[in-house]
């Protein structure tokens, strides 16, 4: 196959135009160099190499559960646009993505979770790659309450097992000419492993000094004891739970937002760094992104949770693919990679606003971008 | 293990031709069949083997972190991945505040399961001899092929059912009248969770799971009960109570046992089923309605959260967790050994008590 060896010949080239130049610029050596640098207003970004790699490529990616409904819509359209790359995306739980794609199991591991500084000491190289943004909603099943104003704080009271009734003074002063029934508040949370737990436990531990100096956050924590409290696995059987539990609360992921507001759960508004009490929508998340985008670290673990700004909604967070670059040995699975990301964040390509909408995710703001291709050129194979 | 041996001095004597003149009298198909049994027999055990000594060599560093606590303490906790901070026990380091306690898990795994036993025995005894002794001939076959099939339902189907269906049924109509039993018994008193989970919703549903499995294997023992001694005793002026009484249950008794230690094996080591209705908190129940854990659910629960473990340890706890169940259901199923070949003898046991 002369077509292969060329090309074989064209990426040893590149990588080692790649090691020479430290990756900081583009090679011409690809035909059509599909360069995503958007982020021309920033002259010292990296420029990420992409393209159809020359021989045909599966990126296997398992993970965040979250993540997935987005990643099986992203599948059809990336190999529609390189018709070398499929992409097969499975389930699995953020913990798994996070273990298989640093063992190199799998090619990235979806997670809702940053990586823990502990992770980053332990595997040097490691990348959490953000490629959307996802919000949390806290749902209630209350009769005759509709529009229930929460804090962080009261929150961490709920579920610290300290605010017990519905009618606590501390809810009451949030709820101003609201009738609040006198029964006991049924916290909901999940056992199992949870990128949900992790951003709402980061809330609880942004708004709450007693919470963040006890269970503090993490996809799971060591909650404490709360008489009456329910568990569910997954968020499909969170809304299912609480919708059988009378004065429940619990927080969901705003992926499956829809049915919980289907099945006549409340949905409460939160109450954000400047004061005001706010409902996941596209706009008050967005809001959030970019007060929080400001301040995103060069390794991208960054917490979007409880933003300044009057319109900031406060449990938002990044959606991670985890990559392990030096578990990539083989240079068409490094630009499938690059490639597929690239493709993956790009308004043009994978984050449109049908497919983001249809799991209520936010594009990535323009901000981070730059960061994401200095993280992508040291995916090199 | 069958092996086919060659006896000292056991040639076969007769015409001169039919002496083999090989060294040994195996034929081909002798020798194959010892190697394929010899090999079938080693797999099981080979298997076993290898899986204690991966548990025991994965589960050592969890094991010199938590020591005896292990056993003590009722709290597990896999750490604070996101501290700075470590937890360091006896050398071994570990996510910040990794408590590694096992004390509810064995609690709640022997709880919900020796309620299981408890009512699945004399439920699946009971449908077995009335299936044999009352029902009429032509529905005995369906009724005994549904049985079958009950225990051909996957756990999950079990746990989904508890979970949307009984749980919910017996907290709004059963539990209120249990709770009058607290004057009486103290573990019934108190509260359940509105959807039903907990520790004995968990026993129900496991007590659900192996009735089919303790009934269709009694099925088996009892009819094959020689009908010589049941017709004799019928025959002798009993009743047939008295019959099942006398003849047929001394004569299963070993063998319901053996059954009942495979129903309880397959309880302790049930996990999605309960997973789903014991409620999976940490800490043993406040009473028989309260939500607790057990070893299999919480290895299936907290594996995905501990993979994301740096330092490792957590995935080596849950190993430490793994070995114990292993070790409990060798334990139980030792002392369900002794319980029969202490009810068991020489003689035919019939007839005892009369």
């Amino acid at each position: 196959m002369n077509v292969r060896r060329h090309a074989a010949i064209g990426f040893a080239a590149l990588t080692g135009a790649c090691l020479v130049a430290a990756c900081g610029s583009t090679s011409t050596a690809t035909p059509t160099p599909k360069t995503a640098s958007s982020a021309s207003s920033t002259p010292t970004a990296a420029a990420v190499q992409t393209g159809n790699p020359s021989a045909a490529v599966t990126l296997s990616e398992a993970g965040s559960s979250l993540l997935y409904p987005y990643l099986q819509k992203l599948a059809p359209g990336i190999n529609a646009a390189y018709p070398n790359i499929t992409l097969t995306p499975a389930a699995g739980g953020s913990g798994t993505g996070q273990s298989e794609a640093i063992s190199g199991t799998i090619d990235m591991g979806g997670s809702d979770a940053y990586l823990s500084p502990a992770q980053f000491t332990a595997n040097s190289g490691i990348l959490n790659i953000p490629i959307a943004v996802s919000s949390q909603a806290v749902n209630y099943n209350l009769a005759g309450v509709n529009n229930l104003k929460l804090s962080g704080s009261v929150l961490a009271q709920i579920y610290s097992g300290t605010i017990t009734t519905w009618n606590n003074a501390a809810i009451a002063a949030l709820n101003p000419g609201v009738t609040l029934p006198s029964t006991t508040i049924i916290p909901i949370r999940r056992s199992d492993s949870s990128g949900d737990t992790f951003i709402f436990t980061s809330f609880l531990s942004a708004t709450n000094s007693t919470w963040s100096s006890g269970p503090a956050f993490g996809t799971t924590v060591n909650w404490p004891t709360v008489t009456g409290e329910l568990t569910a696995q997954g968020n499909p059987a969170m809304v299912d739970t609480l919708k059988a539990t009378p004065n429940g609360i619990a927080y969901i992921g705003i992926s499956v937002e829809s049915t919980a507001l289907v099945d006549g759960l409340g949905e409460a508004e939160l109450e954000n760094q400047a004061g005001d009490f706010l409902q996941p929508n596209q706009t008050d998340v967005t809001a959030a992104v970019t007060a929080g985008a400001a301040s995103v670290p060069a390794n991208l673990a960054a917490s979007l949770i409880y933003q300044s700004g009057a319109g900031s909604y406060p449990i938002v967070n990044f959606e991670y693919l985890v990559v392990n670059p030096s578990k990539i040995t083989d240079t068409s699975t490094a630009e499938a990679i690059r490639t597929f990301i690239e493709w993956a964040i790009s308004p043009t390509g994978g984050a449109t606003s049908d497919n983001l909408a249809a799991v209520n995710f936010v594009p990535l703001p323009t901000n981070v971008v730059p960061l994401v291709n200095t993280a992508l050129a040291q995916i090199t194979g | 293990m069958i092996l086919v041996r060659r006896r000292a001095g056991g040639v076969p004597t007769g015409p001169a031709r039919v002496v083999r003149t090989r060294t040994h009298e195996l034929t081909g198909g002798d020798r194959v069949f010892r190697w394929v049994s010899g090999l079938a027999a080693f797999i099981p055990l080979a298997g076993i083997a290898f899986i204690t000594f991966m548990l025991v060599f994965w589960a050592i560093p969890a094991i010199i972190y938590s020591g005896p606590s292990f056993f003590t303490s009722t709290k597990f906790f896999i750490g604070n991945f996101y501290n700075p901070d470590f937890s360091v026990v006896n050398g071994i380091r570990a996510p910040f505040g990794a408590t590694y306690g096992s004390l509810t898990f064995i609690v709640g795994t022997l709880a919900t399961s020796v309620i299981a036993l408890v009512l699945a025995v004399p439920i699946s005894v009971g449908g077995v001899l009335m299936l044999s002794e009352w029902v009429p001939r032509p529905l005995e076959g369906p009724l005994s092929t549904f049985l079958e099939l009950l225990a051909g339902i996957p756990s999950v189907v079990f746990g989904f059912f508890g979970l949307e269906v009984f749980g919910p049924f017996l907290s709004q109509h059963v539990y209120p009248a249990l709770s009058h039993l607290g004057g009486v018994i103290p573990f019934f008193k108190g509260s359940w969770a509105y959807n039903g989970q907990g520790l004995l919703t968990a026993a129900l549903v496991l007590t659900a799971m192996i009735i089919p499995i303790i009934a269709s294997t009694t099925r088996q023992l009892v009819k094959r009960v020689p009908v010589l001694a049941t017709e004799g005793a019928l025959a002798l002026g009993m009743t047939r109570y008295e019959m099942v009484r006398v003849v047929t249950i001394p004569y299963v008794r070993t063998g319901i046992i053996a059954s009942a230690l495979l129903g309880w094996g397959r309880a302790l080591g049930e996990t999605i089923a309960v997973l789903l209705i014991i409620g999976m908190t940490s800490g043993t129940p406040v009473n028989i309605f309260g939500t607790t854990s057990t070893l299999a659910s919480e290895i299936a629960d907290s594996l995905d959260s501990a993979l994301g473990d740096a330092t490792g340890m957590a995935v080596r706890a849950l190993a430490e967790l793994g070995l114990l169940l292993l070790v409990l259901s060798l334990l139980t199923n030792i002392a369900g050994r002794l319980v029969v070949r202490r009810v068991s003898t020489e003689a035919l046991p019939v007839g005892r008590g009369i």
